[in-house]
């Protein structure tokens, strides 16, 4: 193995390749113990054991009938629902903005702003307008705040991409007689497929994975998104590790899938905000 | 008449790209300049979450929170745990990164594992590591008894001094793959005969790395660090998930007393003025490396 080469084209390091095997094991350890303990009884968690000596299939059946399917649901709808309007919402943006400086150093300065504080500091203020609008407790609302609250991030990431389309094919439509408008939707929106794709999955994992406002907006069993739900199995009194383990593993499985199955255009969307 | 037309095309061009704009601008308004308005009335009003701006106070809540030791010690444990975070999160990182670089195991089965941690809803990464810190049965525990049996169990979770440091540990697990992946696609990015002349010159192993290939991609460590930094100000999901603020005020960072403050007590009042408290320690924080950042790239 040692003679292959590593991704620098020089000889692969035993260092590296040391540091690299225990930093695989950190990464991945814990979510294999998660797993283990989920075929566990709550006797077998006390005992402090690794693997479970009689692997239960309890927990799972558990939680398939209990209500980690419906909020699995509910959050893939919402996730992808919501990634599909900011990515209408922020291409032209970020198209309008790298190509003609629409909006100047007075927008390109603050678009990000609403991401730096820490969105506790926005709830209630967007509480009362969802509420104001009659969408507070229902999964429309939750969509349009995941919608609008990552257009920002989503015109920072697209940015990168746009700015590496080749200009000329724009200016061969302009000649053609295309508008503004015509130059976006024939000719950018289809080269930046893949950059859409790639922002995309970010966006879905994101909102898929948000707490704080779903938390806080969907307040009914049929609304709760998966982290609420899982949430609040842990204030439930008796807490049976192994329960909460199994509706935790099944409830992340949608995200775990998309890392895995889409890992290159995860990487491609996550790199292109820091690299342009 | 041509002339007319054309500049009357332009400026149509012009408002229909502001159009493309205007989605942008709206949500930074609605999600930067409302709240903002919004926490700024309410932490100078008597507020509460069914009605908030009731009376005028002034700024009476404001130096009441700011002479608040609970809220100084909130904010500067959120200092000092968001600093340590970021820093431990940039160097394992970086150091995985490099690793990745010079390794030849780097294949896309290690890139899909090193992710799985991102890609974990934080609430799960909370569970996750409340159940390795549980005092009786969990890993940590399951291996003290391996390695040391008979000692006493300890439960790091409600440990005033160690909570916070079991809350550290899941956050960096939770995020140093971002830091990785973004360093390692910088390294990729390195010329090869850059390294190639380097390693002629006779710089091998660490020095070839310290003196060649970090330094080329110090920008963007320094840049990842700035974004690790702001992701670990706005923590909240892991401490709700393992402590809830607790033991005592052992882990109560800015955004749970926010929480606290606004959601469970009421006083949305006091929460914001905690807000605005808050703001302005992340403003001295992030805004130095940011402006720095933008003026080194001109």
């Amino acid at each position: 193995m040692a003679e292959r080469a590593a991704a620098d084209g020089r000889r692969s390091s035993r260092v590296a390749s040391a540091w690299l095997v225990a930093a695989l094991a950190v990464s991945a350890v814990p979510i294999l113990y998660l797993a283990s303990v989920s075929f566990m009884t709550q006797g077998e968690v006390a005992a402090g054991r690794l693997f479970p000596a009689h692997p239960t299939l309890a927990h799972w059946t558990g939680a398939v009938a209990g209500p980690v399917p419906r909020a699995i649901a509910n959050s893939l709808v919402v996730s992808v629902v919501s990634a599909a309007v900011t990515l209408v919402l922020a291409l032209p943006a970020a198209w309008a903005i790298v190509r003609h400086r629409t909006g100047g150093r007075l927008l390109a300065g603050t678009f990000l702003a609403p991401w730096l504080l820490p969105p506790i500091v926005a709830i209630v203020p967007l509480f009362v307008l969802l509420r104001v609008l009659g969408l507070n407790n229902t999964l429309t609302g939750l969509t349009l705040l995941y919608a609008i609250m990552n257009v920002g991030l989503a015109v920072w990431l697209l940015e990168g991409f746009v700015r590496r389309l080749p200009v000329e094919l724009e200016e061969a439509a302009r000649l053609d007689g295309a508008g503004e408008l015509g130059v976006l939707a024939r000719i950018v929106a289809p080269l930046a497929g893949p950059a859409l794709v790639a922002v995309g999955v970010i966006l879905v994992i994101l909102s898929y994975n948000e707490y704080l406002f779903a938390a806080f907006v969907t307040q009914s069993d049929q609304s709760r998104t998966v982290p609420v739900v899982i949430s609040l199995m842990l204030s439930e009194r008796v807490q049976d590790f192994g329960k909460v383990a199994a509706a935790s593993l099944m409830g992340a499985i949608p995200p775990l899938a998309i890392a895995g199955l889409l890992q290159r255009k995860l990487v491609e969307g996550l790199t292109s905000g820091a690299v342009k | 008449m041509t002339d007319l037309k054309a500049r009357r095309r332009r400026s149509g061009a012009r408002w229909v790209r502001r159009g493309f704009v205007a989605p942008t601008v709206l949500v930074t308004v609605v999600l930067g300049l409302y709240p903002l308005v919004f926490i700024v009335g309410a932490a100078v009003t008597e507020s509460s979450l069914g009605k908030p701006f009731q009376d005028f106070v002034g700024a009476d809540q404001i130096t009441a929170a700011a002479a608040d030791a609970g809220v100084v010690g909130s904010l500067v444990r959120g200092t000092v745990y968001a600093l340590v975070v970021a820093a431990a999160s940039t160097l394992f990182g970086t150091a995985t990164a490099l690793a990745l670089w010079r390794s030849a195991f780097a294949g896309s089965a290690a890139r899909i594992i090193l992710l799985l941690p991102l890609a974990l809803p934080p609430v799960v990464v909370g569970v996750l590591w409340r159940l390795i810190f549980t005092p009786n049965g969990g890993l940590l525990d399951t291996i003290r008894r391996m390695i040391a049996p008979g000692t006493e169990p300890i439960a790091i979770l409600s440990d005033p001094v160690l909570a916070i440091v079991g809350i550290a540990v899941a956050d960096v697990w939770e995020w140093t793959p971002l830091i990785t992946i973004l360093v390692f696609a910088a390294l990729l990015g390195i010329d090869r005969e850059v390294m190639e002349a380097a390693s002629l010159d006779g710089a091998h192993g660490l020095r070839l790395l310290r003196e060649v290939a970090v330094p080329a991609v110090l920008g963007t460590i320094a840049a990842t660090f700035v974004i690790r930094l702001i992701l670990a100000l706005k923590i909240f999901d892991l401490v709700d998930v393992m402590t809830k603020g607790g033991p005592g005020e052992a882990t109560t960072v800015p955004a749970w007393l926010v929480w606290k403050a606004a959601i469970e007590q009421f006083d949305v009042g006091r929460g914001a003025a905690i807000t605005l408290l808050l703001a302005v320690v992340v403003s001295l924080l992030t805004l130095p490396p940011i402006l720095i950042a933008r003026r080194s790239h001109g």
